[in-house]
């Protein structure tokens, strides 16, 4: 009883100690399902989230220091500046869904408005406003090892995610993945 | 484990009696409750991690001269699956003359459904290690049936497939198709 008491509490605190929490998302997605039994893998990753009404959020790397990075290559080409608040702000936020002109008033909003909001636009990605083309581009000049995640819904329309395809063409970013659902799981 | 000695002073007298009294704690809802965080923390860490499938686009040719020269496949060794609204598939084998709304045929997603049509179609392919398919998912296509035909490409094996638009002529005939077979029929105005 003793040791088998011992080796349980020792695997509990293995467990919680690995554990991460998946955080909450922003909105409601249900990955299509597929065959594949690839898992996601731990390379710093950064994911395109596609919602079903066609809205994109990008979500960058965890990595706090190289968010700064990305936070202030994108505030150069757009034009934008940030406070330190702001960027503090941005080191914790879990995904962005906003164009770069109303990012400054996202960041700026209290901790529970930054979860509850629901973008009405998402980030941009068409062939004249290609914000999300850029963040990926800026995040892939801050540290080109990144990897990329698409998680689309399964009723995202094809053209939207075709322009995202052609967009992530030009920049020569080739290799990603698409996140699935273990077939006959549809809800994981 | 844990055992607490526990001195009782008696009540007679100042003759201190000390009682055997051993107080074993009772360990049993600890462990059961550490077990249940075990169990857990178990199936949060394994199913946190959703499944992934890998894609690689085809690099975008910078300079219109180096461009490759365009590769003709034969219409035997191919295959064109068109991913239309409402999820429904067509295919066809044919080119931009002999395309008719008769020999675009409709077929479902399921094993029965395009899976067949695949093997088929490759079982009869003049040259089966040419055999390529060609998937152009109209604008009316959802991701859902992008990812489940790159799946069905997993399946049948076929490891050269080419993802591409539709061609104007196959457009006229698909529309026709749907317009034809849905009573809500919307022109295609995308």
């Amino acid at each position: 009883m003793t040791a088998m008491c011992d080796v349980a509490f020792l695997l509990l605190t293995f467990f919680i100690l690995t554990t991460q929490f998946k955080k909450p998302d922003v909105e409601q997605i249900k990955p299509p399902s597929s065959i594949s039994e690839k898992l996601l893998p731990d390379a710093s990753l950064m994911t395109i989230n596609a919602t079903a009404d066609g809205k994109f959020y990008f979500q960058p790397v965890e990595n706090a220091s190289e968010r700064l990075q990305l936070l202030d290559n994108m505030g150069k080409k757009y034009g934008v500046t940030f406070d330190n608040k702001e960027k503090a702000a941005f080191q914790k936020v879990q995904a962005i869904g906003v164009p770069m002109n109303q990012l400054k008033s996202y960041l700026d909003l209290p901790d529970d408005a930054q979860k509850n909001f629901k973008s009405p636009t998402g980030i941009p990605m068409d062939s004249t406003n290609k914000q999300l083309v850029d963040w990926v581009k800026e995040s892939l000049a801050v540290n080109p090892d990144y990897k990329l995640a698409i998680k689309g819904d399964v009723t995202t329309e094809y053209p939207k995610v075709k322009s995202l395809f052609e967009g992530l063409r030009d920049i020569d970013f080739l290799k990603f993945w698409l996140i699935t659902s273990q077939e006959g799981k549809p809800n994981e | 484990m844990a055992e607490v000695q526990v001195q009782e002073k008696g009540a007679k007298g100042g003759k201190v009696r000390s009682k055997k009294q051993s107080t074993r704690v009772d360990m049993t809802p600890m462990v059961d409750l550490g077990f249940l965080l075990i169990t857990f923390f178990m199936f949060t860490t394994t199913f946190s991690k959703p499944n992934v499938m890998d894609l690689g686009l085809p690099a975008k040719p910078k300079d219109e001269t180096k461009k490759p020269p365009p590769t003709e496949i034969k219409l035997s060794n191919s295959i064109s699956l068109l991913l239309g609204k409402d999820n429904k598939i067509f295919w066809h084998q044919q080119d931009n003359t002999s395309l008719t709304d008769q020999n675009l045929n409709e077929t479902t997603y399921d094993r029965e459904g395009i899976r067949k049509v695949i093997e088929q179609a490759k079982a009869s392919a003049a040259d089966k290690s040419k055999f390529t398919v060609i998937i152009k998912p109209t604008d009316d296509a959802v991701y859902k049936n992008f990812v489940d035909i790159l799946d069905e490409m997993a399946i049948t094996k076929s490891e050269q497939y080419g993802v591409t638009d539709l061609k104007p002529w196959e457009k006229a005939i698909y529309d026709k198709k749907v317009g034809n077979s849905g009573a809500a029929a919307a022109p295609a105005t995308k």
